[in-house]
């Protein structure tokens, strides 16, 4: 029996079935690529206007496409435009970043200790005040932000960048729920092998239990990453000078008509649009790069 | 079997300086014995609880005693525990309901196409067999959802602006229509088009949650029910539906609380809008505390803690409906 005697598939057909494609899925991929340009309309439209020059922002007939790409929306932002140039993007990027990666160390050295020490140890009251930590996400919560203004008030915490990264460490239901989970599925053996070896508790911890944990760690590393990046409402709250700021704030007042500009080929649009995709593109990435964690560690939260 | 040994007995002619693995354990078991159990427990946990009670715990039993009690943040000196003082002038206060209203409009357009959109796209996305376009529009969606909410709700605002806008580039280019609507300054448009936006941004997580659900449905029961005669719709609502009940509680719960959660949105769109079409009660709350007169903060967490109630007697009911014990 020889190949030739088959009828083999043409190239085409080859093609389609790689791409496990019958017809009637063509339909389905008809209607998830139109929710695809609906998602991501606002970002396109946003790289679009940020190369617009001046004169596609006064045209009789605005178009969508810019007619001539011209870098200087991204030079403004990103200060290194020589003439007038008073903004603080850089310094509000700088500070975002600052606050962010304070705040995911604390929380992913944190909770992963204390998800150790509820998943693994046995001592009084453990599990009372475990789950007292998860039933409070459920609690109506009233007067939070004052309370929070409060607070940081007295212990004039405001107005600072650690203090912030502090504040937003507070919430460690949901990662030290997630670390928990991780060290049960935790083989108890190594513990037990190390324990034998003579390490004490934080050895075994520090040296054994925690690196096997890694995946969960990045995940709550990722989700704190993107939440706090982006962070808005308690940022504004508590930071009053502008060069404190973060670059969320920052570029809401940007958008808001903090900043009118009008020197050479920079447009209010185009550099608001640009400096929304400066701001938004670390965590894009992040998020684009970490697929594989963040299905995974969803997975893992949901199972009660 | 050996033997039992007195302690001195067994370690005949070991050395006693070392300290070896039968001491280890009798010590540590001497630990567990008292009632404590393992004291390094509370060590580990301790930063966590700290951080925790200082930034979790405490801004919410604060918040509820300020729902309480007069408190102007200007006037610091005249917090005085008020009763329900707050709670009278909330009904009395006509802004409140009127805000109120609002909330619940946006509740209305909100929650029905965000529970019922997601699970149409989920099970769009779950029949997509090649895993890395799956993937691909896995991470499309749930794209919006990462991106900081203060800029991605302006950006969208400066989509709808009218007359440099996108949505009306290309109305009238492509379309050609003459007066395109001014979607931000009409009443009537105000409201939807914020709605279109939160969903927009929040859209993705329920789709996450709905894949959650649909991936980890074991594919055999769809062969036996086509085995036995079902259709794809059959399929889809004996199979499919019942299984995805623990995530259908889950998105219900967190829809019920909405009505009080449209804070953030509407302080970006700011100003409530023309005629105060989006003016919901989030932002007047929020606006209450920060920017009229006295600042008053009690008054304002008064108004929360009404609405906070009204979101959790909500998830409450879903709750009960939804109780997933029924499965056995």
């Amino acid at each position: 029996m020889s190949v030739r005697t088959l009828d083999r598939p043409s190239s085409v057909q080859r093609y389609l079935a790689r791409l496990a494609l019958r017809r009637g899925q063509i339909i389905t991929h008809l209607i998830l690529i139109l929710v695809t340009i609906g998602c991501l309309a606002p970002i396109l439209w946003a790289i679009s206007v940020s190369f617009m020059g001046k004169e596609d922002l006064y045209r009789a007939t605005p178009s969508v496409l810019p007619s001539r790409i011209t870098l200087d929306n991204y030079a403004w932002v990103l200060g290194t435009m020589t003439s007038g140039n008073s903004n603080r993007y850089p310094q509000w990027f700088l500070n975002s970043v600052i606050v962010t990666v304070l705040t995911v160390c604390i929380v992913t050295l944190v909770a992963t200790m204390a998800g150790y020490a509820f998943g693994r140890l046995r001592f009084r009251g453990r599990d009372a005040i475990f789950y007292s930590s998860v039933l409070l996400i459920f609690v109506p919560r009233a007067g939070g932000l004052m309370a929070l203004y409060e607070e940081m008030y007295f212990l004039h915490l405001r107005n600072s960048l650690i203090g912030l990264a502090l504040l937003f460490s507070g919430g460690l239901s949901v990662p030290v729920f997630i670390m928990r989970q991780a060290f049960l599925h935790v083989p108890s053996e190594f513990e037990d092998a190390a324990r034998i070896d003579g390490a004490n508790r934080w050895q075994v911890f520090w040296k054994i239990m925690m690196p096997m944990a890694t995946g969960a760690m990045a995940v709550i590393a990722i989700f704190t990453f993107i939440d706090v990046w982006g962070e808005y409402l308690v940022t504004i709250t508590m930071i009053d000078f502008p060069n404190l700021y973060t670059m969320g704030v920052g570029i809401a007042g940007l958008f808001t008509g903090g900043a009118q500009v009008s020197f050479t080929e920079v447009t209010t649009y185009g550099a608001q649009a640009a400096g929304f995709l400066v701001f938004i593109f670390p965590v894009a990435l992040v998020f684009i790069a970490s697929q594989k964690w963040f299905i995974r560690g969803l997975s893992e939260g949901i199972k009660f | 079997m050996a033997d039992v040994q007195s302690a001195g007995e067994r370690f005949e002619g070991v050395d006693d300086s070392r300290v070896g693995l039968r001491e280890w354990v009798g010590f540590v078991r001497q630990i567990k014995r008292e009632s404590w159990g393992d004291v390094s427990g509370y060590l580990f946990i301790l930063p966590m609880v700290l951080l925790y009670l200082a930034f979790g715990v405490w801004p919410i039993i604060r918040g509820l005693s300020m729902a309480f009690s007069d408190y102007a943040f200007l006037n610091m000196n005249q917090a005085h525990f008020d009763g329900l003082a707050n709670f009278i002038e909330v009904a009395d206060d006509k802004m409140f309901w009127f805000s109120l209203g609002r909330s619940a409009y946006f509740t209305i357009l909100y929650v029905p196409i965000n529970i019922v959109l997601p699970l149409i796209i989920a099970t769009l996305i779950a029949s997509v067999k090649h895993g890395k376009i799956a993937g691909f529009y896995r991470v499309v969606t749930y794209l919006p959802v990462i991106l900081p909410i203060a800029a991605a709700l302006l950006l969208w605002r400066q989509m709808f602006d009218e007359q440099f806008g996108y949505i009306n580039l290309i109305l009238t280019n492509s379309f050609n229509v003459q007066n395109p609507p001014g979607w931000l300054s009409t009443p009537e448009l105000a409201m939807p088009v914020t709605v279109s936006a939160v969903l927009w941004k929040s859209f993705g997580s329920n789709v996450l949650l709905y894949l959650i659900g649909l991936y980890n449905i074991n594919t055999e029961l769809y062969e036996a029910a086509a085995i036995d005669g079902a259709g794809a719709f059959a399929r889809w609502r004996f199979v499919t539906l019942p299984l995805l009940r623990p995530i259908f509680t889950i998105v219900f719960v967190f829809s019920a609380q909405i009505i009080g959660a449209t804070q953030e949105p509407m302080i970006m769109f700011g100003g409530g809008g023309p005629e105060n079409s989006v003016y919901t009660l989030g932002l007047y709350v929020y606006n209450v505390a920060f920017k009229f007169g006295a600042l008053r903060w009690g008054y304002a967490a008064s108004m929360s803690l009404v609405v906070g109630l009204i979101g959790m007697a909500m998830a409450a009911i879903v709750f009960r409906i939804f109780r997933p014990e029924r499965l056995t």
